[in-house]
């Protein structure tokens, strides 16, 4: 895991975090945009990864950076933008510290976040940010 | 007059759960598998789970409370993390839809959910935004 040091910059990227995007697909599935046929005639490339674990795999980047203080302090903020993912696809998360401000309980990291797939399109953007 | 059927029927305020969650050794590993983590260390050391293992269950009380729904797609998602969920414990959700609207032809569902351990502590607010498709 990384340790957050107080040399952390404005502008300064935290560890990126690459994936292949998976998850099961279930015919039987209630959300039936999780199924090839039923996302084609919606217009997507297959079967859409679902949001929570394409979130997850921000969170796994923010934990990593910030520790066990983003189960207490961390606030994240996004939307899902572009096709979304399939099942092969290359992600990778990405934060950028945009802000750095003082709170009572500590320093407060403000960083855009996104993900984004392996023709560098974004699929999910927003803002997260954590005590140090 | 006609009735409301649908989308427009969904009542702002209507209530969707309590989803009662055991966060025991299967439900945590199979969660950590299913979005690949990692550095599973710090998690193990510390007996909790990963940030954002019950968000999964938000879709799932939506499509419980809206038998009319078909389809729900992920256009916002907001969470504030208040205190770890300890492995082993239990946890409870409630989740309320707040808003709807329809923008570009599409129905958009604002919901909110609060997840609670078993003292009452909150430990994690959600505001979701999802597409509505029945």
């Amino acid at each position: 895991m990384v340790k957050v040091t107080k040399t952390i910059k404005i502008g300064e990227e935290i560890p990126v975090l690459t994936k292949t995007a998976y998850m099961p697909i279930d015919p039987q599935t209630r959300n039936v945009i999780h199924t090839d046929d039923y996302a084609r005639d919606f217009g997507m490339r297959g079967a859409l990864v679902g949001g929570s674990t394409l979130l997850s795999y921000v969170l796994e980047m923010l934990y990593n950076y910030f520790g066990e203080k983003w189960q207490y302090h961390g606030k994240i903020g996004v939307s899902f933008i572009g096709g979304g993912a399939i099942n092969g696809d290359l992600l990778t998360a990405h934060g950028l510290v945009k802000a750095i401000e003082q709170e009572e309980t500590g320093t407060r990291l403000k960083l855009d976040v996104w993900l984004e797939n392996q023709t560098q399109a974004k699929i999910l953007v927003g803002e997260a940010s954590c005590i140090q | 007059m006609s009735e409301k059927s649908g989308f427009d029927a969904i009542p702002i305020g209507l209530e969707m759960g309590p989803l009662e969650m055991t966060l025991d050794d299967d439900t945590v590993s199979a969660r950590l598998n299913l979005v690949q983590w990692e550095n599973r260390e710090p998690i193990e050391k510390l007996n909790v789970t990963p940030p954002g293992l019950t968000i999964s269950q938000h879709a799932r009380m939506k499509f419980m409370a809206l038998p009319e729904m078909r389809v729900s797609i992920w256009a916002k998602s907001e969470h504030e993390f208040l205190k770890p969920m300890k492995k082993g414990s239990k946890i409870f959700i409630r989740g309320r839809v707040v808003d709807k609207y329809t923008r570009r032809g599409r129905n958009y569902l604002v919901s909110d959910y609060e997840t609670v351990d078993e003292a009452g502590d909150v430990l994690l607010r959600s505001r979701e935004t999802g597409i509505y498709v029945e």
